[in-house]
């Protein structure tokens, strides 16, 4: 009878019911979308696991290959194409910059391989390599832009026209514009300097110690697994977001125990008499809180569910609107919520709770 | 020891209730001692803050008594912590409210089983004994109403229910007329007396209702913290009305005294005697 009769307790008040339940979803749909967008930004660099090779030739002491700057003689990349479980060496040119999209400065992130030609597959060339004089870029920096295939773009001094768009990918920070490698030696003037070697190993090569052999060869050079590229990026955003994120997810905790505790609250202090008539006719005080824990349930669970499918359609609008605004809801963080949502049912029946162990039961003989 | 000391329901000693402290002090109930045995209609009366209302609250367990002692059902419930004092009234005191107090976001039905519930009594168990008490009271056909739509006799049989949900021995009854019209009082107060004499119960009901007096087995009257004695009542042979001998109108017929409430009655008496001999009867006593 305690769930009946806490359902009815919060239905009484209807009007009051749906403005807690949109307070608890608030909080619900803030948690959410935080932690979406973290998901969303984390999986930044995606494009280092989605390119064939499986470790990356950098410049001793590159820490991440969006914010720090590896530059590789190309001669010290030739060995290494040479050396055992090595099938393919490919000097990477890339680098972050402002191009003209139709009369708009845009950011985004150039890269250009240079495949030998033994290596060139079809995927290959219709993902990441394009003709000289075009790239091909994503569904994200289309839809910023407004350019399609077709269109042309200043590259410096550079105009190119756009081959191909490929789907969105996650990257949030910088979308990657593939380019010619010839186009991209002549925008970024760098002669026989390559940023990265991205290496292609045998089948059954073993990464770690063909990593190992290229820094005993060259001490100069630093090996990156692709993971470790990636994570190296993420590693990066942890350390810039997790703080704002984590105040962000605490900020949404307390307004949604603040709107459950004083919802329960004054429903609690409203049926004060029929409190004290429970306590009266003998009503143990653990009834009496299973009751108020009960509305806190119902009022959290309906939150939630809210909250969740609000987050939910409030990302595939916001991505309409922003190109940019990667999310990716996780299983794990939506039962981290549902376990939040409960902590905050308890923590929120507290005073309430402490409300009922001060009713007076003679209150029942007062008129 | 008469059969009464032995088989009380309730028994109160020296029961003192002080509110207050210094000059402020009210001594809302003063020494008062009390037994009620099964069968019994036991009536309060007395003037408004005569401590009729604290007594009975002292009684039911829901105020610790400044001195004296309650025992409710063998069990002395003044020096029982809260958490050992809610299971005996849980199960032994039924409460019946001047202003019903029902739960009015609940069917009447569920008014009754949330109080077998709080018992532990679950389930088709509570559901079936709701029904039952429901029925005995006459609202079969209102199970499913909600009980703030109900009329306030009805609201008060409800309330008669929920007390009688977990069997208890004692029933409180706290102005249980006060809010009901002529009819739908007198259908509670005669239902109070017929659960006092049916099973191993007593009734204690507090009221200003001077109709009540025609249903009580003993009238107290409380005043100032006390009980005090307000004479033997008798009926009206005419219309069967309560009255205190020591006012009512005397007239001495075939060397018997009878009394009646009005000149009216008196002569509508004299006019056919024969008619009303048997309706005279004394119908109370005091403590």
């Amino acid at each position: 009878m305690t769930v009946p009769l806490a359902r009815r307790n919060l239905f009484a008040e209807k009007g009051r019911f749906a403005i807690s339940v949109a307070g608890v979803a608030f909080a619900v749909l803030l948690i959410l979308i935080v932690l979406a967008l973290y998901r969303g930004f984390n999986r930044t660099g995606q494009t280092f696991r989605d390119l064939p090779g499986e470790l990356w030739v950098v410049q001793r002491g590159t820490s991440d290959p969006f914010h720090s700057i590896s530059l590789v003689e190309r001669e010290r990349l030739d060995p290494v194409a040479s050396m055992p479980g090595v099938q393919a060496v490919v000097p990477v040119l890339a680098r972050s910059m402002n191009f003209d999209a139709g009369g708009t400065e845009v950011s985004a992130r150039l890269m250009a391989l240079d495949v030998p030609a033994d290596v060139v597959s079809d995927e290959l060339r219709e993902r990441y390599l394009p003709p000289e004089g075009a790239v091909i870029i994503d569904d994200t920096l289309r839809r910023k832009t407004g350019l399609t295939t077709g269109d042309t773009a200043q590259f410096g001094t550079e105009s190119l026209k756009i081959e191909r768009v490929r789907p969105r990918s996650p990257e949030v920070l910088f979308q990657f514009v593939f380019v010619n490698f010839a186009d991209a030696r002549r925008i970024f003037g760098v002669g026989d300097v390559v940023m990265y070697g991205m290496v292609i190993l045998e089948p059954g090569a073993d990464a770690q110690t063909v990593a190992g052999a290229i820094t005993d060869r060259d001490p100069a050079l630093q090996v990156y697994t692709k993971e470790a590229f990636a994570a190296s990026i993420a590693k990066e955003m942890d350390e810039t977001f997790l703080p704002v994120i984590s105040i962000l997810v605490a900020i949404g905790f307390i307004v949604g125990a603040a709107v459950v505790g004083l919802t329960i609250y004054t429903a609690t202090i409203e049926r004060t008499r029929e409190f004290g008539v429970m306590k009266a006719v003998g009503g143990s005080g653990g009834y009496l809180y299973r009751i108020v824990l009960s509305q806190a349930a119902i009022l959290t669970g309906a939150g939630f569910v809210v909250g969740a499918v609000g987050a939910w359609g409030v990302a595939r609008l916001a991505i309409e609107a922003v190109p940019e605004f990667a999310t990716e809801f996780q299983l794990t963080d939506l039962a981290g919520v549902f376990v939040a949502a409960i902590l905050m049912a308890v923590l929120a029946s507290f005073m309430p709770v402490r409300r009922i162990n001060s009713i007076d039961p003679a209150i029942v003989f007062r008129a | 020891m008469n059969d009464c000391e032995q088989r009380h329901i309730l028994r109160a000693t020296a029961l003192t209730k002080v509110f207050g402290e210094g000059e402020s002090q009210v001594r809302a109930v003063d020494g008062v001692d009390l037994q009620v045995c099964p069968g019994e209609m036991l009536l309060i009366m007395g003037p408004s803050g005569s401590g009729k209302t604290t007594l009975l609250t002292m009684l039911g367990g829901l105020l610790r008594p400044t001195s004296g002692t309650i025992e409710v059902d063998g069990v002395d419930i003044t020096a029982l912590k809260e958490s050992r004092l809610t299971p005996v009234r849980r199960k032994s005191v039924g409460f019946i409210f001047q202003s019903f107090n029902l739960w009015e976001s609940l069917s009447v039905q569920e008014n009754v089983e949330l109080a077998l519930n709080m018992a532990g009594v679950g389930g088709r168990a509570a559901s079936g004994r709701a029904r039952t008490l429901l029925e005995q009271q006459g609202l079969g056909r209102r199970l499913q109403f909600s009980s703030r739509n109900l009329s306030g006799g009805e609201k008060q049989r409800v309330s008669i229910a929920r007390a009688l949900a977990n069997e208890p021995r004692l029933l409180l009854a706290d102005e249980p007329t006060a809010n009901l019209d002529s009819k739908h009082g007198r259908e509670v107060m005669h239902l109070l007396r017929d659960l006092s004499r049916s099973g191993d119960r007593a009734v204690i009901a507090v009221s200003h209702d001077q109709r009540i007096r025609e249903v009580a087995d003993r009238v107290l009257w409380l005043e100032d913290g006390r009980i005090k004695d307000i004479g033997q009542l008798v009926r009206d042979p005419v219309c069967g009305a309560s009255v205190e001998m020591d006012n009512a109108i005397k007239l001495e017929h075939e060397g018997r005294t009878y009394y009646f409430c009005s000149r009216g009655c008196s002569w509508e008496f004299q006019q056919s005697p024969e008619r009303f001999k048997a309706g005279a009867a004394t119908s109370s006593v005091t403590a």
